[in-house]
């Protein structure tokens, strides 16, 4: 870290030459926390750490990264981590368990903070992490293209001459191999394991229809707003926000996707008593309520949900009107390795994807 | 051996800072069991030796679409004079030293869906509809086209202003017409400065990354972008150092094969070093030009016999034809961004449906961006003094200094140049994070030098040669000690060339993205890394401000430099 590096004197030597240097940090007062930018970073900014800045003294840095599970093991094993809090996958929270994550010392939670744990489901607060994100993946498309008919599964998504337009679709094989299995007639209680090059002749034929294959959450709202796509398989959190400020723009849940983000804190975090304190922080149900009432990503504990606004929660992914239609996705088979055993099923299923998306 | 000392400090950085994290990179990549392991996956997964032949493939086509348009340019730049000349030249040259991804995001403004190229096609009637003209392997072309032209003007030009002009007008006064003219004097006379500039094409293609990724779409994944993307996996180690240690064998075999051809000089543009040891140069390249002749009279007299069909001067509407569609390439996207940067509009649009200065307000008034401004600033000056200290010191000793193997010396200290920055960032994160380094002004500074080191080598070992020596020796003959002699003589003579040094190696990490990719940390985000990070997330005229305020620093910059950099291109 700059900050309590020998080589931090020559940088601030150097700084004070040029003049141009902010002012540096004591190392105890700060943290380190992953984000996800766009909307949400702005939403975590303005509820969470702004109020935690004040109240603490703690300033909140945070890193804009789609993805921190390879990150951090680069890191926790050249013995040099840089970060304190961390969301990554659920089987990375397995994956990585041994090697890079520390232990949550639950005991130094709030009381408050304790309230949410306890009404939250035990596979949900691990020791190498706590799951403090549900997030859903569904079907979202433009009210204004399709009117009379409304699509409302994986194959309708797929069914280009009921419903002709434009698609939009993530560039992983995570919840698209599945979707496209669905749509093939699969059905979702029958899906794992996953027949992948079933799964990919079916992606093959919605191929000439996507327009662009996304990898950042930011992208597909921004092109159902710019005509650019029709239809989307798309986080449901971003693109609710944009049906709750009044975009034409309608998530559909059914076949959806609901998954957990575990929040983790890597092995030798030079931050580890503020990564607890920013953690207790969070989880403190009045909190996290009013963050998801900014942004539709939930919290997965009953007391949040009880003490949210219901026309917003509706759009939540842990609404239990949601995950009734949503299928029970699998971290597991995704974090497993995959038959060659030098890889896991997910990056199998990337490089096969990309092969077929390179065609 | 005085002088040739003043090659250490360079060299040892360079064997610490660039040698060694690119060996061990060698060693992770073999550390599989067997230890071909990684490598076998590398050629028997289709997608990664695929890629790897469309990687070539493109890299191909650009180099040829830049030596096709390239030469009508040089030639133009050669032919005109006065104002003109010089605003052609300006044409060409001020792109070059933008950086790669503002000029790129210049493009995504251009081709976007509601960009001028869209707007103006529906405004004429072509189509309705606008078209998808981003993500597409002709916006790759295109775009990577656009970025390296510059580079193959430049190189032709500089063949061609070498030129014996007697010759041309012999092969006229012999009864030539300007066709044959071309084809049997001018092109087989420019002949190395077209295979230098297609040479350092190819190569730098080779390993692009920023621009495959903003304009491509799935089926136009590059290699480099194989690399970026496997970092992000969990089980990548090993077989992420294996892509990267394939892609710079490639590398370093095309320039080695070119470089037996051609001489190693290529990459530093001409300036052939004066060795102790004979240099078996001269045959070489007696052979090349007869290899060449021979081309073109197998090949242009059926040919020529074709044209020589058309009326006269048709060739010099071709040649301006073509020149001002490559004019036009290079300048219409900045002066679109330039434009779209005073818009009223939050999206990108053009026209802008009105003006104002709330980008520009947004910019200056915004704690990120500033931040992000001020390290770049702090980041690129510290890099500048690393690399015209280590750089110019080396260039007095390779240049002044009694040594053997100069042009191997030389060939080490530009290398940095050639090796693609992917591999690069890849090799020095795990020495970053060994010495607690990422994430530091001084480990970015130092990471950026080792590209400012050749660029400051190249410039002032120019300088030098174009110092007359006598001078230095009628001080020296008078009793002035040699560091006398340095800073009296040689100091007030290079010092032009010195500040041109000073200058590109500090806009050289200004606009550095690739390698900070690798080595920066929260807390340290550079000016491009925020643009980087705003370019993938949304296109907002904010971007077009600070892409504004680096053509205006170039510009400022190059009208500075102007006339050392004449100077320093002459010496060659």
């Amino acid at each position: 870290m700059a900050v309590i590096h020998p080589k931090a004197a020559s940088v601030a030597v150097a700084a004070l030459v040029i003049g141009l240097a902010g002012p540096a940090l004591a190392q105890s007062k700060e943290v380190v926390m992953q984000d996800p930018g766009g909307g949400y970073g702005d939403a975590l900014r303005k509820v969470m750490y702004a109020p935690f800045e004040k109240e603490t003294g703690i300033k909140v840095v945070t890193v804009q990264e789609a993805r921190s599970g390879p990150r951090i093991k680069t890191q926790v094993e050249a013995g040099k981590t840089e970060w304190d809090l961390t969301f990554i996958f659920d089987q990375e929270t397995k994956l990585l368990g041994d090697c890079c994550l520390a232990d949550i010392d639950y005991g130094k939670m709030s009381p408050q903070a304790q309230k949410t744990l306890a009404a939250m489901p035990e596979n949900l607060k691990r020791r190498k992490g706590v799951a403090l994100q549900v997030i859903g993946v569904g079907l979202v498309y433009n009210k204004d293209v399709y009117k009379s008919k409304k699509p409302a599964s994986w194959a309708d998504f797929w069914d280009v001459k009921s419903f002709p337009g434009k698609r939009c679709v993530p560039a992983w094989p995570r919840f698209v191999m599945e979707a496209a299995l669905m749509a093939d007639g699969v059905a979702k209680d029958k899906l794992y394991p996953l027949d992948m090059d079933r799964a990919l002749k079916k992606i093959a034929e919605i191929k000439p229809h996507v327009s662009k294959w996304w990898t950042t959450s930011a992208q597909p709202p921004q092109l159902l707003l710019d005509g650019e796509a029709d239809m989307c398989m798309a986080y449901t959190g971003s693109t609710s926000k944009l049906a709750l400020e009044g975009a034409p723009i309608e998530v559909e849940w059914n076949q959806g996707f609901v998954y957990y983000d575990f929040f983790s804190i890597p092995k030798g975090a030079p931050n580890m008593e503020n990564a607890h304190k920013l953690l207790s922080w969070r989880l403190e149900p009045k909190r996290a309520a009013e963050l998801t009432s900014n942004f539709p990503v939930a919290l997965p504990s009953p007391v949040v949900f009880q003490a949210a606004d219901p026309a917003v929660s509706k759009y939540w992914a842990n609404n239990p009107a949601n995950v009734s239609r949503a299928i029970e996705w699998s971290p597991d088979y995704w974090g497993a390795q995959a038959p060659d055993g030098r890889k896991t099923n997910e990056e199998l299923g990337q490089e096969k994807l990309n092969a077929l998306l390179a065609k | 051996m005085g002088p040739a000392l003043l090659l250490a400090p360079a060299l040892v950085f360079l064997a610490v800072a660039y040698l060694l994290p690119l060996i061990d990179l060698a060693r992770i990549s073999a550390a599989g069991a067997p230890w071909w392991a990684h490598f076998e996956r590398v050629f028997s997964v289709p997608l990664y030796w695929e890629s790897l032949l469309r990687t070539m493939g493109v890299a191909l086509t650009v180099a040829a679409l830049c030596a096709a348009f390239g030469y009508p340019t040089a030639l133009l730049i050669h032919r005109t004079r006065g104002v003109t000349r010089v605003m052609i030249a300006t044409a060409i040259i001020l792109p070059y030293f933008i950086a790669v991804l503002i000029r790129t995001y210049a493009w995504m403004v251009l081709l976007g869906r509601n960009g001028p190229i869209n707007k103006s096609a529906i405004w004429l009637g072509f189509y309705e509809q606008p078209m998808a003209l981003l993500f597409n392997r002709g916006a790759v072309l295109l775009g990577m086209t656009a970025v390296l032209l510059p580079l193959m003007v430049l190189s032709i030009y500089s063949s061609l202003s070498r030129l014996d002009q007697s010759l041309v007008r012999a092969a006229l006064a012999s009864g030539a017409g300007p066709l044959a003219v071309f084809w049997r004097v001018l092109l087989p006379l420019t002949a190395p400065g077209v295979g230098a500039g297609f040479l350092l094409v190819f190569v730098s293609a080779l390993g692009f990354f920023i621009t495959p990724t903003l304009l491509g779409g799935p089926a136009d994944q590059m290699f480099a972008m194989h690399i970026t993307q496997q970092a992000e996996s969990i089980t990548g180690e090993g077989f992420l150092q294996a892509l990267a240690v394939v892609l710079l064998v490639i590398t370093l075999v095309v320039v080695g094969v070119a470089g037996k051809l051609m001489g190693f000089e290529f990459i530093w543009g001409g300036g052939r070093l004066a060795e102790v040891a004979p240099a078996p140069a001269r045959a070489r390249a007696r052979t090349q030009s007869g290899v060449a002749a021979a081309g073109a009279d197998l090949l242009g007299w059926p040919a020529l016999r074709v044209l020589g069909r058309l009326p006269g001067g048709w060739g010099a509407w071709t040649v301006r034809l073509m020149a001002g569609f490559v004019i036009g390439v290079l300048i219409l996207p900045i002066l679109v961004v330039i434009v779209i940067s005073f818009s009223s509009a939050s999206y990108l649009t053009f026209p802008p449906p009105g003006w104002s200065l709330r980008w520009y307000e947004k910019f200056f008034s915004d704690p990120d961006w500033m931040a992000a401004f001020r390290n770049s600033l702090v980041i690129a000056a510290m890099s500048a003094c690393i690399a015209v200290a280590l750089g110019a010191s080396a260039a007095v000793g390779i240049v002044r200094g009694e040594l053997r193997y100069k042009s191997a010396l030389m060939l080490l200290l530009v290398s940095p140049m050639i090796v693609p920055p992917v591999v690069l960032g890849l090799s020095l994160y795990g020495l970053f994070l060994k010495l607690g380094l990422v994430g530091t002004h001084v480990g970015l500074a130092a990471a950026h030098a080792i590209g400012g080191v050749p660029i400051v080598v190249v410039i002032v070992a120019a300088a030098l040669q174009g110092v007359d020596r006598r001078l230095e020796q009628s001080a020296a003959v008078h009793g002035a000690a040699p560091f006398t002699v340095f800073r009296t003589v040689t100091l007030p003579a290079i010092a032009p060339g010195l500040a041109a040094a000073v200058f590109f190696a500090f806009l050289h990490s200004f606009d550095e993205l690739v390698l900070s990719l690798f080595l920066s940390s929260p807390r340290l985000r550079t000016l491009p890394l925020r643009l980087w990070a705003d370019v993938n997330y949304q296109l907002n005229p904010v971007l077009a401000v600070v892409s504004a305020l680096e053509v205006a620093m170039v510009i400022v910059g190059v009208a500075l430099a102007r006339p050392i950099f004449g100077r320093s291109r002459a010496a060659h």
